[in-house]
């Protein structure tokens, strides 16, 4: 659509302006990891103008970021153990996981959703929706007496598992509109031609939809990341992903802030690596659609 | 296609196959679950003996009485269509706002996504701060906007307390919305639109008449798929207000949670979810028929 | 006199006083007179008696080698057991977690896993394990409102030391730990439940320079703490406020400091029949004193946990607070707080009259200086009771309870040895982790403790029913304190129907 140059710059603005807002947040919880607790609670709010300090970073990863010697015993003497490096290693592992997982079964299930004709296939589809609608703890209850049966508590198996399956519903929805997109004509001139489904699927429609993939598999994996109740229910001291570590902070003498935003602020970073990995997919989302005309 | 073709194609590929790795899953995630919360439901833990006891139907005739229970149903749901409508609206906005090559436009777009990638519990946490009354950022900038009288503590005030908490929900998910609604927008056809500025349509007037239109599908999902999670909020009440001040943000999932684990009723605990359960899929159903959403 | 000399003979006059048999000047004087400030005593500040640097201490602070001889001779047989705990985050778990747990780790062969959590995420563990009755934790970290209702879930230690002679740590004595923290903390009906693990308890904080400066002194009676408080308020607010305080609405906090109020105006929280009583005369009196303090509290006070109750004397909002000791050593720490130095200590103000133990219900016991102290036990569905037991053991006697007295931040002793051992008295100084205030928490102990009732119903009563209503009230939402009172009454009287 062509605009005035006014109205460009405008918009321009705007977009800033309005990303800023919802930046600010992450701004300011990032600053908090570098600050003493003494800066944390001042008023006015300081916003830049304190004395920055890495030691929230060095307690809660164990190194020394060349500011003095530390080490994780000698840099916390209130005796808290914060070192939660391996607690990230968890959180990749299982988002990972679980994330193949629920993309795997779930990419089957949409494509034949979306090309095969049967009976009850609306209600079918608002069955997997509906298993999405219990409440976390009502799952989270039965769920620790099954894992316990099956020595599931506290493994790596375990929580995949559980975060997969939280995710498929989300998984199986977004990827049939992905399919949708793709013109099933496609398919048909190729069983004409002979081929099998599984052909079909394999080499003409996944290679197709591979951005609608992308972008599922990123939400699957912001979703197994950010979960809090299975985590806390299902482990017990092996694993521990970052959501359930940061309660960790929260002592009978005070909540670490400092440490909190450090683990929290480093956490970002490798889940947003995940986003700018498929962001080209993430953006172009679904501009398979175009093939439709 | 001829008859005989389509045919052989619908009889020789049986759906079966291909859904059998998530029917399998999904049993165990729902089907087991809710047999075991219904039995549950007719049971009751019983503190002093440490086993459950049959109780009939006692738990959902306690249900009636219960007015913290319609208390929380009640939060529930403003909390529901308040944070829903937001999101759905300033997340249209946005995505709209960022539909365009523009300097740093893309940049723009990756950075609004961070904000998913922090768990609600510790997002709860960041509002906490930011809201708290005598050192919070938030309630430092209100105050000095003269929108907020100093010493009024957003969190325990009543009649602000959801709000604040709401805060956090909507900004944490408002990109979430952004997120499905640009690729959404990307998808529509460009000739609708040629033909509409033709005729001279105004910007308003194609939104209206086109993206709209064109794009419900894509909002119905997005309605779902969040409506579902805002139904069951928990991290941010349970972090930020504790369900008070009062009883002022109690949610279901919270008051569930708090008969199960800290009262011990375990029984209740799990009625009160299978009424939120029944509440939801009711809602979803009346959704998907009002808004005639075929899958 | 020789140092050691003077430290033991400190230590039985601090006994002495505690123990009523000398008054706070004789005390004092004979202080004075052994060359010590009355800083190392947590009376007064600035003084270093012992100049005790911190790396210097901490080579001294390595278990007795006795017990790990012991541990490691009696821990053989199960080398290779693998003990879980969940415990709330709190000195002594952090400091065992943190620094100790790997002597008696290499002394015996046992691993040791402890899952730190917040206090709510302890209950929801344990609720999950008594319930399915798995085993999954070893050791219950139980905090005094659960007593009750993990009561039979659990080994009474007494039984444990008399029954298992092979496993018994030599010179483990029961005795030792603190009369009143057991009946406090340990006690349900006549068993024990595990035994004292910390001892948080509420004493008097106060800002000194600030109290100097408007001439003030340490409040003794609760009409003083409110009128020094509206002094400091009205003097320097909004700056400064006089106290404050943990009111989060819903949260057991708010139920703690209530409970303080009402103790100290003579109510209490049942009658001897059972009766919900804290809304009867006293009941009312006390919530309206209350009110009347928030009043001089800052603003933000109904949305805090001890978190915001501690950061608001910390950064130097508030000049006082009755609430938990544990805090104090966090105060004297420079790095974190603006008021390292600054803050004093003292026994909480005296209650206008108390009710005994026989017109309360439940072993309710009256007293302004509310604890929130825990217990440890051994749980009755562990797959490895002994080596539990035997970690118990090590994690309560009275030579680690003294290192991580003095490793963990100045944190309470529960054994009354503990706070006579050099090593403790050493880090009676300005810093962090000071243990200047332990006296006076001894003395609170013996001589203002109160303690919440023990019945099953009582986390759902501390943790929900009571602090909901309190935070209706003081969001306004009803008309007087009779009519929230009679509410949460009402409201209590169907919970304990079922």
């Amino acid at each position: 659509m062509p605009q005035s140059k006014s109205a460009r710059t405008f918009r321009t603005l705007a977009g800033w302006l309005v990303v800023a807002i919802f930046f600010f947040p992450i701004f300011f919880w990032t600053s908090v990891a570098f600050r003493n607790a003494r800066d944390i609670f001042d008023w006015p709010p300081k916003l830049v103008n304190f004395t920055p300090t890495v030691k929230n970073f060095e307690q809660v990863f164990g190194i020394s970021l060349g500011f003095g010697f530390g080490t994780q015993e000698t840099v916390n003497p209130g005796g808290g153990n914060f070192y939660m490096a391996p607690r990230l290693v968890d959180s990749i592992v299982v988002a990972t996981f679980s994330t193949l997982l629920a993309i795997a079964v779930a990419t089957l299930a949409a494509y034949c959703l979306s090309r095969m004709q049967f009976r009850g296939r609306h209600q079918f589809v608002n069955w997997v929706l509906s298993t999405r609608m219990m409440p976390p703890v009502a799952v989270a209850i039965p769920m620790f007496f099954i894992f316990k049966q099956l020595n599931l508590l506290d493994t790596y198996l375990g929580l995949v598992l559980v975060h997969g399956l939280m995710n498929l519903p989300l998984a199986v929805l977004l990827l049939k509109s992905f399919f949708d997109d793709i013109p099933s004509e496609i398919d048909e001139s190729a069983l004409l031609d002979g081929a099998s489904r599984w052909t079909i699927f394999r080499r003409i429609v996944l290679p197709m939809a591979k951005g609608g993939i992308a972008a599922s598999a990123v939400l699957c994996f912001i979703f197994s990341w950010t979960e809090f109740l299975f985590v806390l229910t299902l482990t017990q001291t092996s694993i521990k992903t970052v959501p359930v570590v940061s309660s960790t902070f929260v002592t009978s003498i005070g909540t670490a802030w400092g440490n909190m935003a450090a683990l929290g602020a480093a956490a970002i970073v490798p889940a947003f690596i995940v986003i700018l990995l498929v962001q080209r997919h993430l953006v172009r989302g679904l501009t398979m659609g175009s093939l439709k005309q | 296609m001829s008859t005989i073709q389509v045919r052989r194609f619908a009889i020789s590929d049986s759906p079966w196959p291909w859904l059998f790795p998530l029917v399998a899953l999904l049993m165990v995630f729902t089907i087991y679950p809710l047999i075991y919360n219904i039995w549950l439901s007719f049971h009751e833990f019983l503190p002093r003996k440490r086993t459950l006891a049959f109780v009939g139907f006692s738990n959902w005739i306690q249900l009636w009485n219960d007015t913290r229970f319609w208390g929380a149903l009640g939060v529930t749901f403003i909390y529901f269509i308040i944070a829903l409508t937001c999101e759905i609206v300033l997340g249209m906005a946005i995505a709209l706002l960022l539909d365009a090559e523009l300097p740093g436009f893309g940049v723009l777009r990756a950075v609004l996504s961070m904000t998913l990638v922090i768990p609600p519990a510790i997002a709860g946490m960041m509002f906490l701060l930011m809201e708290d009354p005598q050192f919070g950022v938030i309630t430092y900038f209100l105050n000095e906007l003269g929108l907020l009288a100093k010493g009024t503590p957003i969190l325990s005030t009543s009649s602000l307390a959801l709000a604040g908490v709401m805060v956090a929900e909507i900004w944490q998910w408002t990109p979430f919305m952004v997120l499905i609604f640009l690729a959404g927008l990307r998808a529509l056809p460009a000739e609708p639109y040629e033909a509409a500025m033709i005729d001279g349509a105004s910007a308003v007037q194609m939104f209206r008449r086109l993206t709209l239109p064109m794009m419900s599908r894509v909002i119905a999902v997005a309605v779902l798929l969040r409506g579902i999670d805002l139904f069951r909020v928990f991290d941010y009440v349970f972090v930020m207000t504790s369900g008070g001040p009062g009883t002022a943000t109690y949610t279901l999932s919270l008051y569930a949670w708090q008969q199960t684990f800290s009262n011990l009723k375990w029984g209740y605990g799990a009625t009160l979810s299978l009424v939120s359960l029944a509440i939801i899929m009711v809602l979803a159903n009346l959704f998907i028929k009002l808004f005639k959403v075929r899958w | 006199m020789k140092d050691s000399l003077r430290k033991s003979y400190l230590a039985s006059i601090t006994d002495r006083f505690v123990r009523g048999q000398m008054s706070r000047r004789d005390f004092l004087g004979a202080a004075t007179k052994l060359g010590l400030g009355a800083g190392a005593l947590g009376m007064g500040f600035g003084n270093r008696p012992f100049m005790l640097s911190k790396a210097q201490a901490a080579e001294d602070l390595v278990p007795n080698p006795e017990i790990i001889a012991w541990l490691k001779d009696v821990g053989k047989p199960f080398a290779g057991t693998t003990l879980k705990l969940a415990t709330e985050s709190t000195p002594p778990s952090n400091a065992i977690n943190g620094q100790l747990k790997k002597y008696f780790e290499e002394a015996t062969g046992i691993k040791v896993e402890i899952e730190v959590l917040p206090l709510e995420q302890v209950l929801q563990k344990l609720t999950l394990d008594v319930a399915s009755s798995l085993g999954t934790y070893d050791l219950y970290y139980i905090d005094q409102s659960w007593a009750a209702s993990f009561s039979q879930d659990v080994f009474d230690p007494r039984e444990q030391y008399s029954a298992k002679a092979d496993l018994a740590m030599p010179n483990y004595n029961l005795d030792d730990f603190l009369p009143a923290l057991v009946d406090g903390i340990a006690k349900y009906e006549d068993r024990w439940v595990g035994v004292p693990y910390d001892i948080p308890i509420f004493i008097m904080i106060y800002r000194k320079d600030i109290y100097e400066k408007l001439n003030l002194k340490a409040p003794e009676t609760l009409e003083e703490l409110y009128s020094n408080s509206k002094i400091i308020t009205d003097e320097m607010g909004p700056n400064v406020y006089g106290t404050t305080g943990q009111m989060k609405s819903g949260h057991y906090s708010l139920e703690c400091d209530w409970t303080a109020w009402l103790w100290g105006h003579g109510g209490s929280i049942f009658g001897p029949d059972g009766k919900f009583t804290g809304n009867d005369e006293r009941g009312i009196e006390a919530l309206e004193y209350w009110t009347k303090l928030k009043a001089t509290m800052p603003p933000g006070v109904d949305g805090w946990t001890w978190d915001g109750q501690g950061q608001s004397v910390a950064q130097g909002v508030a000049a006082s607070m009755l609430s938990w000791g544990e805090f104090f050593p966090y105060f004297d720490d420079p790095t974190q707080t603006k008021v390292s130095g600054l803050c004093e200590v003292a026994v909480p103000p005296r209650a206008s009259s108390l009710r005994t133990v026989k017109e309360t219900g439940y072993g309710e016991i009256p007293g302004v200086g509310h604890q929130g102290g825990s217990s440890l036990a051994v749980s009755r569905y562990s797959k490895s009771p002994d080596a539990a037991w035997l970690f118990m053991q090590w994690a309560t006697c009275a030579d680690t309870q003294a290192l991580i007295t003095t490793l963990g931040g100045g944190t309470g002793p529960t054994r009354a040895s503990v706070y006579d051992d050099p090593r403790v008295l050493a880090n009676a100084r300005v810093g962090a982790g000071t243990t200047r205030h332990l006296p006076i928490v001894r003395e609170t102990i013996a001589k203002h403790m109160g303690s919440e009732p023990d019945l099953p119903e009582w986390a759902q009563l501390s943790s929900d029913t009571i602090p909901v209503g309190l935070g209706k009230y003081f969001a306004g939402s009803y008309g007087s304190p009779k009519e929230a009172l009679d509410d949460i009454a009402a409201q209590v009287d169907a919970v304990m129907k079922g």
